[in-house]
């Protein structure tokens, strides 16, 4: 009993100690964060989770929030709609988590949706562009843009811009896939080109040469690749060696990454994509992140999911800044956030708690991203 | 497009067979299914890798390094893993080979990261047959494949290691009881299917000019799938289900729908197994 009592002072003693020598007046503030950081999609999560340490330390440095510090709490969902529904639920129970962020893919996100509507807990999404996924809880907010924006600005890039006339499509069958594909074609229809063939793939395929086979049958001038960077390296490639160049290559901005240009090599010469988020964007706040990033990423540049990883945990610490850690206060501020400028761009809330952005026309260009007129 | 169809569905295929051969070795001799071997390939090509995006060096090195590789990772975990699990059944060995797949992985990922790897491009030259694009690159790795079957084919028959695995594979006691040294036979099997599989590991690096972590799981299910398909313990039987799978999807693409790749090429598996349970060319007699 006695030697209890000691251990508890002593362990008293050195939290008071630790808590006075680095000026912390209050218990930390927890954010939870529903992240693949491990599996498939390890790659994005681990990106994400370097970008936010960052923003974390840069936010403490400064002494916090209202003097407590800010951590993340972070699980492992590998992206996997039942890892993400299960980590809601212990989110969602511990009183500690005053908000959440995550997870990466819109099906993940949605799986974990109702978890959260029903609990009463924010789900931000950095990533999720599915234009169903923000509308349909009112705890839901997603910052990256919808694919039914996106798609048409693509799309617009693609015939009105280029001028391209028949267009082939090749897309992931998962919910961003399907949403992606869905809003370029409507609006590629509307612009008056002809879709000669829309084909898709799933998670995990590595060879495409028997559907890009296929898809030359239909002889498009131009083709959609609805796709990850990672996939859409591969698909460069094999559509090199298929001999296939006289077609022009379009994709969301989910291909932007230094990635690509690593691994597609000479294939993703002349591929087109659009993206929030810019590399040479001159503003020093941006070059200090890129600066902070690459000194933890082996020199790489960051790309955008880590840019927007960034963004999400510094909109999410102003609106506890302003809102305090009840759960319902920090949705209803976070809704009314309007103008945040951050390394993506200035944005702010639709009344569906989605984002409209502005879009830049981006192509690789000497096997380096180039910057056109809009 | 019928002829170009078939040429990538060949070339995917021999590319399945690789993995296929080594657990129709593992199963002939050791009487296990391993399901650690799509991890093997991947160790295999992450020595590509190294050897040729890192050092610079030419791919038949890679190729040799990685053999070499797989050789000493199949004598290891032959030794460590599966010699002491020898007497207690079916089971332990084939939930150590689940453990060891995801240790393998895992480790990948945790010290080199997740993330897809280049590997440089080689013979890209293409040749135009008959309306078909043809790489050199495709007929090289098809080359190097045939090569491997080969000399896998004149070790089994021609030597006397060879003859022992053909001996312990038919019957395992009676083997020992001949004074077969069923220790070293499976200890050279096990070895001789993680060859296979990292040679099979760098040419997928470089046919796709990709290397990742998570490039095992597919590819070891393709390769037990044909695996079965051809008959389990018929050499020729997997190389033929593996280049009957190959070509039933890439024409599945073009016919169907590029989602119904595996559907089609499982389905194909399961009608072949209804009729011929022992597989394509499986008998009840096992053959290595």
């Amino acid at each position: 009993m006695k030697s209890r009592i000691v251990w508890t002072l002593a362990a008293a003693c050195v939290l008071v100690v630790a808590c006075t020598s680095l000026g912390w007046t209050g218990e930390p503030i927890s954010v939870g964060l529903s992240a693949p950081l491990t599996g498939n999609y390890s790659e994005y999560g681990t990106n994400w989770k370097k970008a936010m340490d960052i923003a974390v330390e840069k936010i403490n440095a400064k002494g916090g929030i209202k003097g407590r510090p800010l951590q993340i709490v972070a699980e492992d969902s590998k992206s996997d709609p039942k890892d993400s529904a299960q980590i809601a639920q212990k989110f969602t129970s511990d009183p500690k988590i005053v908000a959440t962020l995550g997870d990466f893919t819109s099906t993940a996100c949605m799986a974990a949706q109702p978890i959260y509507d029903r609990a009463g807990l924010v789900q931000l999404s950095p990533t999720a562009s599915h234009p169903e996924f923000a509308p349909k809880s009112q705890w839901s907010f997603g910052i990256i843009g919808t694919q039914a924006e996106e798609g048409a600005f693509m799309a617009d890039y693609t015939v009105k811009r280029d001028g391209k006339k028949k267009v082939a499509v090749l897309y992931i069958n998962n919910d961003w896939g399907i949403a992606a594909q869905q809003h370029y074609i409507k609006r590629a229809k509307e612009d008056g080109a002809e879709i000669v063939a829309v084909e898709n793939y799933f998670d995990r395929d590595k060879d495409f040469t028997g559907v890009l086979t296929k898809l030359r049958g239909s002889k498009p001038d131009a083709l959609y690749i609805a796709t990850m960077y990672n996939d859409g390296a591969l698909m460069s490639k094999q559509r090199e060696k298929l001999g296939w160049a006289d077609v022009a290559v379009f994709g969301p901005g989910s291909l932007y990454s230094p990635k690509l240009l690593e691994l597609g090599g000479s294939s993703v010469e002349g591929l087109r994509t659009s993206s929030i988020f810019m590399i040479t964007d001159p503003r020093p706040e941006v070059q200090e992140f890129i600066k902070a990033f690459k000194a933890r990423n082996n020199g790489v540049d960051p790309n955008m999911f880590a840019a927007i990883a960034y963004d999400a945990i510094t909109i999410m610490a102003n609106t506890i800044e302003k809102a305090g850690t009840d759960r319902k206060a920090i949705r209803d501020e976070l809704a009314k956030m309007q103008n945040f400028v951050g390394m993506t761009g200035k944005f702010g809330f639709t009344e569906r708690r989605d984002v409209k952005r502005d879009y830049h026309y981006l192509v690789v260009k000497n096997g380096a991203w180039a910057l056109l007129d809009r | 497009m019928l002829l170009q169809q078939i040429v990538n569905g060949l070339t995917q295929g021999s590319l399945y067979a690789l993995v296929a051969i080594g657990f129709v070795i593992v199963f002939g001799t050791m009487n296990l299914v391993t399901f650690a071997h799509g991890e093997v390939y991947m160790l295999g090509a992450f020595v590509g890798y190294f050897v040729m995006s890192v050092w610079g060096l030419p791919w038949p090195l890679a190729l040799a390094l990685a053999m070499a590789a797989g050789w000493i990772l199949g004598v290891l975990t032959e030794k460590l893993a599966f010699r002491p699990m020898r007497t207690v059944g079916h089971m332990p060995p084939l939930l150590i080979t689940i453990g060891l797949s995801i240790i393998m992985k895992e480790a990948v990922m945790v010290t080199l990261g997740a993330e897809n790897r280049p590997v440089p491009s080689i013979y890209e030259q293409t040749v135009q047959l008959g309306g078909a694009q043809i790489s050199l690159l495709q007929i090289v790795i098809l080359g190097i494949v045939v090569l491997l079957i080969v000399g896998l084919q004149l070790f089994i028959q021609g030597t006397k290691i060879g003859r022992a695995m053909r001996a312990t594979a038919q019957d395992y006691e009676a083997a020992c009881a001949m004074g077969v040294n069923a220790d070293r036979v499976f200890n050279i099997a096990f070895a001789l299917a993680s060859l296979l599989g990292g040679a099979g590991g760098v040419l997928v690096g470089i046919y796709y000019n990709a290397v990742s972590a998570t490039m095992g799981g597919m590819a070891g299910l393709k390769g037990f799938a044909a695996c079965i398909f051809g008959g389990l313990t018929s050499i020729p039987g997997a190389i033929l289900g593996a280049l009957i799978i190959g070509v039933t999807e890439n024409l599945t693409v073009q016919y169907l729908a590029s989602g119904y790749r595996d559907i089609i090429g499982f389905l194909v598996m399961v009608v072949v197994l209804i009729v011929r349970p022992q597989g394509l060319l499986g008998s009840k007699m096992r053959v290595v």
